[in-house]
């Protein structure tokens, strides 16, 4: 499953980056996070609740992330799995900026398996996108917050 | 397949459910029909803790003609709206779009109030609710709200409905007898969830111009899709085949579908396109001849 998208950051391109690398903020706006314990260099480990209405997962599993590049990329590698199945993926984060505002491009590709694929197929691309939309939305209003400076 | 372990209760009032709710908050789940989540149970992909059987409250499971609204009990079966000479008479549209949710078994069973409160983003009542602009009422701790189909749908089987309220009554606009309606819908296999769906209603005046247009489509994203700038390009004009075709690319260029196994993001706003053309000229035909 392929995933795609951009999300532009009132704020200029190292405070950006920052946020977005920041643990703090990261477990405050990852969805249903549960726990989320660095447990080597930029290595999590995390469990996230992960789901839409009455059809939620747990999700436990490893965030890795890789070919840091400030304040321009970086990707970041997820595996976890759960109750309704398992997920595997690999995204790279671009941030490109723009007068004062950052706009931040993700794209990756990501193997989702198990019940949920089986059944939940019909939605899991729009949950996807809507979650990491809710993400950085959150993130931003971090940055409001104060978080990350 | 057996579903996880919940703890079960059926109220005999709504009072009593209301109380049930309050008291277990998220981790209840309300039963009525049981034709989407009795499934998402025995999967195991939903696991509520206590279930709220709404199926003994009477007073539930009306048919009402309202100044110009069909006020529907939430309890009300897909298979009595669809028998339903009221909504027959009154709202076609409805009945017409009844004939696609899936099985006469499921119809038979399933009701209004499950189908708008679970939100299924290829289901059709939800579409008719919005395309036609009606309204979700909604009893909680804090009274009775009553919400527009755009304010109730939120995102992929997501509404504004609190865990602590429940969807009490369903009202659907009559759609007035010179109009002309249509739901067309695309799936694999009669009965599927919807590849694609689109409600339509069109009215015209003596000299066949356009005064009203109602679009929504299912499938092609999160909530219904109200084809707002569609409806801009048909009021007002004489709705002939080029006008008709603006209307239909004008859906397929907006809509933003996620693909899947039954069909990619490309098919859909293909589907999108071609369906609301479809839709509106089957809509047109009926448009003006009265009964």
């Amino acid at each position: 499953m392929k995933l795609e998208g951009t999300y532009t950051f009132k704020a200029p391109q190292d405070v950006v980056y920052k946020l977005l690398l920041d643990p703090a903020a990261l477990r405050a706006c990852m969805p249903g996070c549960e726990r989320m314990e660095e447990t080597a260099p930029d290595v999590y480990e995390a469990t996230m609740k992960v789901g839409v209405a009455s059809v939620k997962g747990t999700f436990t599993g490893k965030v890795q992330l890789k070919d840091k590049r400030p304040p321009a990329a970086f990707t970041m590698a997820v595996e976890g799995s759960g109750t309704v199945g398992f997920m595997k993926g690999e995204g790279v984060v671009e941030l490109v900026a723009q007068g004062g505002q950052t706009e931040v491009k993700w794209s990756g590709d990501a193997q989702v398996g198990g019940l949920i694929a089986g059944v939940g197929q019909r939605m899991i691309g729009g949950v996807s996108k809507m979650m990491i939309g809710q993400f950085f939305k959150m993130m931003e209003d971090q940055l409001g917050k104060g978080g990350a400076r | 397949m057996k579903p996880a372990q919940f703890e079960y209760f059926d109220p005999g009032t709504l009072d009593e459910a209301l109380k049930l709710l309050r008291d277990h908050g998220d981790d209840a789940k309300v039963l009525a029909g049981g034709q989407s989540l009795v499934p998402l149970m025995n999967f195991r992909l939903a696991r509520p803790k206590v279930i709220v059987d709404v199926n003994k409250i009477p007073g539930l499971d009306y048919v009402r003609d309202v100044d110009g609204m069909i006020h529907i009990g939430a309890l009300t079966r897909q298979r009595t709206v669809e028998t339903s000479s009221v909504i027959k008479g009154k709202c076609p549209l409805l009945t017409e779009a009844t004939y696609w949710v899936g099985h006469l078994a499921i119809r038979t069973r399933g009701t209004v109030g499950g189908t708008i409160a679970h939100a299924d983003p290829a289901a059709e009542y939800p579409c008719v609710l919005s395309a036609l602009g009606g309204q979700v009422v909604v009893k909680g701790p804090a009274g009775e709200r009553v919400l527009t189909a755009d304010d109730f749908f939120v995102t992929f089987l997501t509404t504004a409905l609190q865990p602590t309220e429940m969807v009490t009554e369903v009202r659907f606009p009559t759609v007035p007898p010179e109009a002309g309606w249509a739901f067309v819908e695309f799936s694999r296999r009669h009965g599927d969830f919807a590849i694609v769906g689109v409600a339509a209603m069109v009215q015209l005046d003596k000299q066949r111009k356009c005064t009203d247009a109602r679009i929504a489509l299912c499938g092609v994203g999160g909530t219904p899709f109200k084809a707002r700038s569609a409806e801009a390009i048909l009021k007002g004009t004489e709705v002939t085949d080029k006008v008709i075709q603006a209307a239909a690319e004008k859906v397929g260029g907006e809509v933003e579908p996620e693909g899947d196994l039954h069909g990619s993001a490309e098919y859909r706003k293909h589907l999108a396109k071609v369906l609301t053309g479809r839709t509106l000229r089957k809509a047109l035909e009926k448009a003006g001849k009265v009964g």
